[in-house]
């Protein structure tokens, strides 16, 4: 009597502890859940979700409770010598066992083909097409309708379907932000599809995303960042974004952001006197930095050993022609930047509007900017761009950079004009 | 193999090598199964040619004609079926060897030596117009590295090729016995074993010849 | 009666038979299927432990966000290696000790078809789990996982030696597989005792046999995924050439035709051991044989049309994908099947708790959870959701930890006092379960958590703030608390092994035929085949059976005395074996060590083939 109190005392207590996990699992503290879904899609499968998990519950439950009572029930009792009796099998009961299985996986089958079918439907007409181009280790995001190409970062209108069209340049990629929906393959000579509408309802938020396909040395830095936005915010942004990067005159602050305490030997400020965009205000952006959506910002450390000179301040129109004549131009296009046309990198156009940079790796801040320009592939296993500070270790190829590198002055420019490129 | 000696007990009465031969048989399949799927899968989808069935005009004006050449392939296949017609008979020789041989005709018949040599000789004459087929498309621009039909067709004809080179050792082999001490009655299993082979390398040059060569 | 050693089929020719010998010579020469076992035993156990210590790196990389104990480099190395360890290095090998142990004492036989090849293969599985290994000390080990996806896997992308040895190593192994398969398949088809019909084989018997026909036909397919990938690494083939056209799902279905079948490789031997350890522990027969057997066969079966649910997320259409949803939930039925009818063997039992038992009983336990997960991820819009993140690393550990390696576990307590003679150490034993099962639970079970909660899998870093800290952290005590448990076993294997109570032909008191004969057995097994008339003839036969028992458990007795023809010993196929892995390292080194090889290759199978077996007889 005693124990068996205790036991449904353990019980009640486990049960408990389950259920303030899952709870637990729907706060804020999850940015990444996929038990709150914000699409259409989310919705769908968070439903069958739903389902899955109670009758996965529900056999468990029952499963491991006959398998404990059987276990105790039948266990030996010391000085017991008699021999059980020697059934061999029932076969009512294994009539009886074999449907119970079916039947719930008939309550399983049912809608999941259902749904299957529903989501992978044809998009309705009016969807929002993004072109979704994976590459070693980035997002390429092209919008065809406005002309826009952007990387690591997609901008969406909340309420109205967006089909995203995905293929890759090189290997297998898998496009996934957890809270607006499940994930789809990236792959070259194929393309996919996977289409799904951001709540109407929804607040302007940001979304974390990740590559999800094993795709070599930096697949974990592989992320980019999902804004859904009101439909003017989206106008404006799109506006924004349709303008060329062309540097002005007018004199910009100097940025803020230096890496976060203790996580770098050498703290980096201001690198840049930026001048803004000449025609007009930029559109729309994100704003940075608001605590709430604190989960978006990269908070990765700055490997040993980069440092960078303190207290320099960049021009962006030197920083201009610093860029335009060394080997970004090679791999990085700028809309109004003539000589910039290359394919092979990030479009770089709006890069001052972004908010992190090495696909999610760092936040974009002109001092992270500075030490990226100077050595990526210090902080960032495997990447293309190649390490560009004078005298800097390059990983990939195990020797300094002697010739034709950059001082800091040089990339404190570049930095500044990549910055004003809002 | 020489091996678990006849008079062991076995479950089935059979010899365990020929069990173990059905098994690899299975295993075979699948590999090839595996090898004609790919080439089915990538069928149509080279990007430049030479193509098997089609003419290719590559951006320089060069033209390639069609590069099977299906008269030299059948004169082949009808080889290699032969070849199982002189392995049928090359085992029933082994088998029969003790008894009487009257005629000229049974000497003939009853000669497993003269019918390994035919089937090994067909089996060679196979390889040979193969070598002459891959040799020739290497002439006409076609090699492994060409497109996906290049690859899946050379992978999928060489894998076959390997096999009937196995077969032809085998038999070789079977032949060096054959002359040191006779194959009799009591190596029929041995050949049985090679037979066996041989029949399923030559079945899946027929399943091979037919979808590479008559689909297209 | 047992001095007159009756003669029996099989054993009424004189022959001269070599005697049991020790020495480091007659075990690399030896081809008696114990002692191959034995071989497969310790080797996996050392690969198991390896593999163990990579997921041990991994996992104290993982502990906190934004950790630097290894570089990505290394960190991708290591999760390609664990996988590739565990599962064909660790746990194929360690079903193969039991195959091999146990198989031909199971079926009333003396060895194995052909004990030379069984001998080759077993150095083959040697040669090339160090040929896969050993790049890891020098960190050049592969590093594309153990699915290895063309096209990361082609030179353009992978340009380094490490996918080489990758691409080498499993095409060696594949080559042990296979020939065991073989083998295996023969045994057990034309080896059974006279009385042994199938329907009266133990349990891990047609387990294994249902394995070896899934490896005859489910590993030429990877072994042809690998060739393509070969040429076109060494050769400039185009099969997942890009720029040529090639489709990036070529490699993915032939990978998972062979990938998921090699599901059931892995745990279908568990599930047999298992089905001899709770009859054993629970004095009763196992309950409904019959539907145990047509489960076994039926997920066998059903595993080769279900592939494709491993890729629910590369967009095959809804019609494919309902297609592979509905198969895969299908086996879920036999599945369920098997659990139910083990806690039918133990209901009404008296089960004693033993080590063999905790740990089978724990494989019912945690395989549950493991399939009900896997049910989760049967449906493929919930899918989207989990492939791919870390909730299908804790369902296949479930599967794998929970089922494969507590089944092996639950099979070397039981089997051990066979094997060695001696009882492991119970107490320890069971302090090893609770700490495994604990430990396991701990590292596994969070992962759900963080899977659902968006974190992707093969990542060797996160950020902080996503949600994942404390779960990640959990994972990794668990994994540390693992090590701990695992070495318990060790020391208890090792202690037993030598000072462990001595056993006795039956200390279970089991029913089946292998407890009929002395622990450790002697090398020809069964003095005179067993006339078998029963499923268990030590609790059910009739006086045939316990007459062919009693002869049998004599001791003492040598193979010449009882005028049993044993193989000779022979050193032939590890020189095969050897000459066919320096053929394929020729590949990635000087080419001259093709041709060495295959000069010694075939060179050393003629000899093999054209020597014989046995002594002649007369």
């Amino acid at each position: 009597m005693k124990g068996n109190s205790r036991l449904r005392r353990l019980a009640r207590f486990g049960s408990v502890a389950v259920l303030a996990l899952l709870l637990a699992a729907c706060a804020g503290q999850y940015p990444n859940t996929t038990f709150e879904p914000h699409s259409d899609l989310g919705r769908a499968i968070d439903f069958l979700w739903d389902r899955l998990l109670l009758l996965g519950t529900i056999v468990f439950v029952l499963v491991e409770a006959a398998l404990l009572f059987v276990v105790f029930r039948y266990r030996r009792r010391p000085g017991n010598d008699v021999k059980p009796p020697q059934t061999h099998g029932n076969a009512l009961l294994e009539v009886i066992w074999t449907l119970i299985p079916a039947f719930v996986l008939l309550f399983i089958a049912v809608p999941t083909v259902r749904t299957t079918f529903n989501t992978q439907a044809k998009v309705a007409a009016g969807a929002l097409e993004i072109e979704v181009i994976g590459h070693q280790w980035w997002w390429e995001f092209r919008y065809p309708e406005f002309g826009i190409t952007t990387a690591n970062e997609i901008y969406l209108p909340t309420g109205r379907t967006v089909n995203f069209k995905l293929t890759s340049v090189d290997v297998i990629h898998s496009f996934w932000a957890p809270q607006l929906g499940g994930k789809r393959d990236v792959m070259a000579n194929r393309t996919n599809y996977i289409w799904l509408t951001p709540d109407s309802t929804l607040q302007p938020s940001v979304w974390n995303g990740f590559c999800a396909e094993y795709c070599g040395a930096s697949h974990a830095r592989m992320r980019f960042r999902v804004f859904t936005v009101k439909p003017d915010q989206f106008a404006s942004w799109v506006a924004g974004q349709q303008r060329p990067g062309i540097v002005g005159s007018a004199p910009v602050s100097p940025g803020a952001g230096a890496p976060p305490a203790g996580a770098s030997p050498a703290s980096v400020t201001g690198a840049a006197t930026a001048t803004m965009a000449s025609n007009g205000a930029p559109g729309y952006t994100f704003p940075q930095n608001v605590p709430e959506f604190d989960y978006a910002r990269p908070n990765g450390a700055i490997p040993d050993g980069l440092t960078f000179t303190k207290g320099l301040t960049g021009n962006a129109g030197r920083g201009q022609r610093v860029y335009s004549s060394a080997a970004c131009i090679g791999c990085h296009a700028i809309a109004g930047n003539p000589m910039s046309v290359g394919v092979v990198g990030p479009n770089l156009t709006h890069f001052g509007s972004r908010s992190t940079i090495g696909a999610g790796s760092f936040p974009n801040t002109p001092a992270y900017l500075a030490l990226w320009i100077k050595n990526s592939r210090a902080m960032k296993p495997g990447v293309l761009m190649p390490t560009l500070g004078k005298n800097e270790y390059d990983p990939h190829l195990k020797t300094r950079v002697t010739t034709g590198g950059l001082d800091d002055q040089q990339i404190a420019d570049i930095v500044a004009y990549l910055m004003v490129l809002k | 193999m020489t091996a678990p000696a006849a008079h062991h007990y076995t479950s089935t009465g059979l010899d365990s090598r020929k069990i173990a031969i059905w098994a690899f048989i299975g295993s075979e399949c699948m590999l090839f199964v595996s090898l004609i799927s790919t080439y089915l899968i990538y069928k149509g989808r080279s990007l430049v040619g030479p193509f098997p069935h089609d003419v290719y005009t590559n951006p320089a004006g060069e033209t390639f004609n069609p590069i099977l050449n299906i008269p030299v392939t059948s004169a082949s296949t009808f080889v290699l079926l032969m070849s199982s017609l002189a392995m049928v008979l090359a085992l029933a020789a082994v088998q029969n060897k003790d008894l009487p041989k009257h005629t000229r005709g049974e000497r003939v018949l009853g000669s497993s030596k003269l019918w390994l040599w035919m089937t090994a000789l067909l089996g060679t004459t196979f390889l040979g117009f193969q070598a002459y087929e891959f040799t020739s498309f290497v002439h006409e621009g076609l090699s492994i590295r060409t497109n996906l039909f290049g690859s899946s067709f050379f992978t999928l004809t060489g894998f076959h090729g390997a096999h009937v080179t196995a077969g032809v050792i085998w038999l070789v082999t079977l032949l060096a016995i054959d002359y040191r001490r006779g194959l009799g009655p009591n190596d029929a299993l041995n050949v049985d074993i090679a037979a066996l082979y041989w029949h399923f390398v030559d079945v899946v040059w027929i399943v091979i010849f037919t979808v590479v060569y008559l689909l297209k | 009666m047992a001095t007159t050693a009756v003669p029996t089929r099989g054993t009424h020719h004189t022959a001269t038979a070599p005697s049991y010998q020790s020495g480091v010579w007659s075990w690399l020469a030896t081809v008696d299927h114990k002692r191959i076992g034995i071989l497969y035993l310790y080797t996996a156990l050392t690969f198991f432990i390896i593999g163990g210590l990579e997921a041990v790196l991994i996992r104290a990389q993982l502990q906190g966000p934004n950790r630097e104990l290894l570089s990505a480099e290394m960190y991708n190395q290591l999760f390609t290696m664990h996988g590739t360890t565990m599962i064909f290095l660790a746990i194929m090998p360690l079903s193969a000790a039991f195959f091999n142990f146990l198989i031909p004492l199971q079926i009333g036989a003396r060895d194995v078809a052909f004990p030379r090849l069984n001998a080759f293969s077993y150095w083959v599985y040697l040669f090339g789990g160090i040929f896969i290994t050993l790049p890891i000390f020098f960190q050049l080990a592969p590093n594309a996982g153990w699915f290895g996806y063309a096209p990361l896997t082609t030179r353009e992308y992978s340009p380094g030696i490490n996918i080489d040895f990758w691409v080498i190593g499993l095409q060696i192994l594949g080559v042990s597989s296979l020939a065991a398969a073989f083998n295996f398949i023969t045994t057990i088809i034309n080896l059974r005792a006279p009385g042994m019909t199938l329907m009266r084989m133990p349990m891990f018997t047609w387990m294994s046999f249902v394995v070896q026909v899934l490896i005859v036909l489910a590993f030429p397919v990877i072994t042809i995924a690998l060739v393509f990938l070969l040429f076109d690494r060494f050769f400039g083939t185009n099969f997942y050439t890009i720029a040529q056209g090639a489709d990036p799902l070529l490699w993915q279905h032939l990978f998972w035709i062979f990938g998921h079948p090699e599901v059931y490789i892995l745990i279908l031997p568990a599930f047999g051991l298992v089905s001899e350890v709770l009859p054993a522990s629970s004095r009763k027969p196992l309950f409904g044989y019959p539907v145990m057997v047509y489960s076994g066969i039926l997920i066998g079966a059903l595993g080769f049309g279900v592939w494709a649910h491993h890729m629910f997320a590369v967009g095959m259409g809804a019609i494919a994908d309902s297609v592979f949803a509905v198969s895969t939930l299908l086996i879920g039925i036999p599945t369920g099947v098997k659990i139910f009818n083990w806690i039918g063997t133990m209901a009404q039992g008296s089960i004693r708790f033993t080590s063999a038992a905790l740990f089978a009983i724990g494989l019912v336990a945690l395989f549950t959870i493991g399939g009900i997960s896997g049910v989760m991820h049967a449906s493929p819009p919930a899918d989207l959701q989990q492939t791919d993140t870390y909730f299908v690393v804790a369902h296949f550990h479930y599967v794998l930890f929970g089922g494969s390696i507590m089944g092996i576990f639950a099979g070397i307590y039981h089997y051990f006092p066979k094997i060695t003679g001696r009882l492991m150490d119970e107490p320890l034993g069971k302090i090893h379960f609770w700490l495994n099962f604990i430990a396991m639970n701990l590292t596994f079970f969070p992962m759900h958590f963080a899977g659902m909660l968006g974190m992707p899998r093969r990542i060797y870093t996160y950020d902080s703030g996503q949600g994942w800290d404390t779960f990640n952290l959990i994972s990794s005590i668990g994994a540390y608390m693992l090590v701990v448990s695992t070495a318990i076993f060790v020391y208890n294997f090792f202690r037993s092994r030598k000072n462990g109570e001595v056993a006795g032909a039956n200390p279970w008191d089991a029913g089946t035929l292998e407890w009929s004969i002395p622990s450790p057995p002697p090398e020809y097994n069964f003095a005179t085949l067993p006339n078998v008339t029963s499923r268990y003839p030590l609790w059910e036969g009739n006086e045939k059976d316990m007459e062919s028992a009693r002869v049998n458990l004599q001791e003492g007795k040598t193979a010449e005395q009882l005028h049993i023809v044993l193989p000779y010993s022979t050193i032939k196929p590890l020189i095969v074996a050897g000459a066919m892995v320096i053929m394929f390292c020729g590949l990635i080194t000087t080419k001259a060590l093709i041709f060495v090889g295959a000069a010694v290759l075939v060179g050393s199978l003629y000899s093999w083939l054209l020597s014989p077996l046995e002594p002649e007889h007369h």
